[in-house]
């Protein structure tokens, strides 16, 4: 595995040479703990987070517990945009749903930069724009699409976004996402796995036939995946 | 007007239970009753019977181990990530620590003649306790290590950590004298370590309570117990 640096998150790789050494002054590296909550809901956010080698999800939490995922995040983008948005506080949940690093910058300078109107404001706000897309997206496959279609997708979305077709998970972060139980999960997850199409191991995922688990997704991978490379530098696939 | 919810989330089930099939977790609950700990409220005295196990909701059991006649050493802490009453579990009726609520909230207790019942009756509540204990087992032996090797700071941070998680607040009522008696340091280096943590702005105290200001310094602050416990219970019961 590379070692993670900025420029593995693509925002920042596309800013000038300029833009990121006044950046990188505040940039704070740190490590994202499989499962840890990085901002709750309603809480006022501090700092945002560029994924270098991690994935973040944006979930939707309801005043029962229940919960549904609203977005995924890599290093194609950046969580916590509320703060240059203006909202300051946001109603989802960020989690942490693949370990790795990210770069933290505090809010203020987020703020100044989005201010100055270059290179930053322009991929924080065709961000946004790729952010929203899947969101409504993902508002759609929640209500139409059955379990193991999401399961797809957020897998591809995932490895897109990771640096090798591998991801660890567990079976409760997946499960609260998906709104389902534990054993949703592990059915879903059999299912691919008896399709050759992944390995599955204690936790331990690996894409092994990806044209096969795009077919076996919903439209939905597809829509993101388009707008999300017609919006921003492009995200290579695996 | 702000429309985001301040208040913290609070988690409305058990995350062992869970993580049981459907079926075996309606089958345990059904045996349970639903309480309401109080803080400070001793289930288990040291040497003493264990006549209930419990499963927190929102609430946290704090495990206690007086030494010498005097002292008093936390050991290890237990919110809805888990249970208490290990004990039972491994067959004994007798408690080796002190067991206190240390954080308020809802509860499943059951007795503990019925958790055996259940325990020896069903391979999947067997398995998900079994590895929580292995878990619990972990945990102990890096304590112990990071009692006696890291610095009174990052203990101190790595205990704020492990509350906030199972408080499932960044808020909570603590002071210098309870936690020099929980970690078994001195109420001096307490002071010392608060104050370091309070001037990095990664702690406040606002009217007694003491309030995590920036979770991941914090993190950063902590010795590598709390990452390793977090990535501990993932491994084994994710």
């Amino acid at each position: 595995m590379p070692t993670p640096s900025p420029k593995s998150n693509q925002l920042l790789a596309a800013l000038s040479a300029v833009e990121l050494k006044r950046m990188s002054r505040h940039l704070e590296k740190v490590p994202m703990i499989l499962g840890e909550v990085v901002y709750e809901s309603g809480r006022h956010l501090d700092h945002v987070y560029f994924p270098a080698d991690c994935i973040v999800s944006l979930l939707y939490v309801l005043e029962n517990g229940a919960s549904a995922e609203i977005a995924v995040v890599g290093n194609e983008g950046v969580v916590g945009v509320s703060i240059f948005m203006g909202g300051e506080t946001t109603p989802s949940r960020a989690v942490v749903q693949s370990a790795g690093t990210a770069y933290r910058l505090p809010g203020q300078y987020v703020k100044e930069e989005f201010i100055r109107g270059g290179a930053m404001q322009h991929l924080m706000l065709r961000y946004t724009q790729s952010l929203i897309t899947q969101m409504a997206q993902t508002a759609v496959c929640n209500r139409h699409h059955s379990v193991d279609q999401q399961l797809c997708r957020w897998l591809l979305l995932s490895i897109d976004r990771l640096p090798s077709p591998e991801i660890t998970m567990t079976q409760e972060l997946i499960a609260n996402m998906l709104g389902v139980r534990r054993e949703g999960v592990t059915e879903a997850a059999g299912k691919l796995q008896k399709a050759g199409v992944i390995s599955y191991r204690r936790g331990h995922i690996s894409v092994l036939d990806r044209p096969r688990l795009e077919a076996m997704s919903c439209e939905c991978y597809e829509v993101v995946r388009r707008e999300t490379a017609r919006l921003l530098p492009i995200v290579p696939p695996h | 007007m702000p429309l985001a919810r301040t208040k913290p989330v609070m988690p409305t089930t058990n995350r062992l239970l869970d993580r049981l099939p459907e079926r075996e977790c309606a089958h345990l609950i059904a045996r349970c009753e639903q309480v309401e700990l109080a803080l400070g409220e001793s289930l288990a005295e040291s040497g003493g019977p264990i006549r209930d196990v419990y499963f927190p909701i929102a609430s946290f059991i704090s495990l206690l181990k007086p030494m010498d006649g005097q002292h008093v050493i936390e050991v290890a802490i237990a919110g809805n990530e888990g249970f208490y009453g290990t004990p039972v579990a491994l067959g004994v009726d007798v408690s080796p620590v002190q067991a206190v609520v240390q954080g308020a909230g809802p509860a499943l207790r059951m007795s503990a003649v019925a958790f055996r019942r259940e325990l020896s009756s069903s391979p999947a509540i067997r398995d998900c306790i079994d590895r929580y204990m292995h878990v619990v087992m972990a945990q102990l032996i890096r304590t112990s290590g990071c009692n006696r090797f890291h610095v009174v700071e990052k203990r101190v941070a790595r205990w704020l950590l492990m509350t906030a998680d199972r408080a499932h607040s960044s808020s909570f009522h603590i002071t210098h004298e309870f936690l020099a008696r929980m970690l078994g340091v001195r109420r001096v280096g307490i002071t010392e370590a608060a104050g370091a943590l309070q001037e990095r702005r990664l702690i406040g105290y606002t009217r007694g309570e003491l309030t995590i200001l920036d979770r991941k310094g914090l993190q950063l602050a902590s010795c590598s117990c709390y990452r390793a416990d977090l990535a501990a219970y993932a491994a084994a019961l994710g």
